[in-house]
């Protein structure tokens, strides 16, 4: 398997996997507690500030996209085994977010991009969303 | 007569130690993983389990946790001393809440708490006696 680069076509895309340091990279951002697997394989994505839509929704292996930057979004992650957390807009990150992402193990990143550019370069660098088709629930 | 757990667990939780919410569920967690439990069923328990100690932590004084270990099944308890729950009912309707900001500046308190505890466990039972206190007793099948 091959690095994902920015810009990929669609049997690129059927071949490659997304690695941290890929999506790091992706998303220009800047590390804030490092990973101890850089080569580990991002397995989706999943953006929100609702912690209780990622504890419901987000699966294993994913990273998380989002502009809640508190110690209970690492231990949503942490819990809900993410596989690392990146945090948005270039926003501040605090001591206490910090030291949390140590003690769980979570790597923790900060990128001056928005949660929809974020998602998007990640999309494109060739991270699938977790359902293509629509349901809505009744 | 009902057969003892395989081991027994209690984890406190603080009312408002902000700070502190989801520590109790990350030890529930370490727990489960040293006692060979499927990381399926881990999950399950610690979605269920972070949902509960929030909700402790953003409206009781104070509470606990209590997790027993069977062979075919957990059996994870949360009560608390605390305002209780004033209409069981509406509490579990997906997007109800109670909840100040506080708890909205946390990620939580959208309403969603219960709803994702009973869409994890296998069977739960909340009980509440206003003014006094909450449990939730759920029960997930190893």
């Amino acid at each position: 398997m091959e690095r994902c680069s920015l810009v990929l076509t669609h049997q690129d895309r059927e071949r490659c996997i997304l690695t941290l340091a890929g999506a790091v990279e992706v998303l220009k951002a800047e590390t804030v507690v490092p990973t101890p697997s850089p080569e580990a394989e991002v397995t989706g994505c999943f953006a929100a500030d609702l912690m209780s839509d990622v504890l419901a929704f987000a699966r294993p292996g994913a990273v998380l996209l989002t502009g809640l930057a508190t110690d209970q979004t690492i231990r949503t992650a942490s819990v809900r085994q993410l596989l690392a957390v990146f945090v948005i807009e270039g926003k501040q990150v605090g001591g206490d977010m910090t030291e949390a992402a140590r003690e769980e193990g979570i790597p923790l990143f900060r990128t001056p991009l928005s949660k929809y550019e974020a998602c998007g370069l990640l999309m494109q660098a060739g991270l699938r969303p977790y359902r293509t088709g629509v349901t809505l629930a009744t | 007569m009902d057969t003892p757990p395989l081991s027994h667990h209690e984890f406190p939780i603080l009312g408002r130690a902000y700070f502190l919410g989801g520590r109790a569920s990350t030890s529930v967690r370490r727990v489960l993983l040293e006692a060979g439990v499927g990381e399926e069923v881990i999950q399950r328990v610690c979605v269920a389990c972070y949902e509960a100690e929030m909700n402790v932590v953003l409206h009781a004084r104070s509470g606990y946790i209590s997790l027993d270990i069977f062979p075919d099944r957990l059996e994870l308890a949360v009560f608390d001393q605390g305002p209780g729950i004033a209409d069981v009912q509406l509490a579990m309707t997906p997007g109800w809440s109670s909840a100040n900001e506080e708890a909205r500046s946390l990620g939580f308190g959208a309403g969603m708490g219960l709803p994702n505890i009973r869409e994890q466990a296998d069977a739960m039972e909340l009980n509440s006696v206003p003014g006094e206190g909450a449990s939730l007793k759920l029960t997930f099948c190893r």
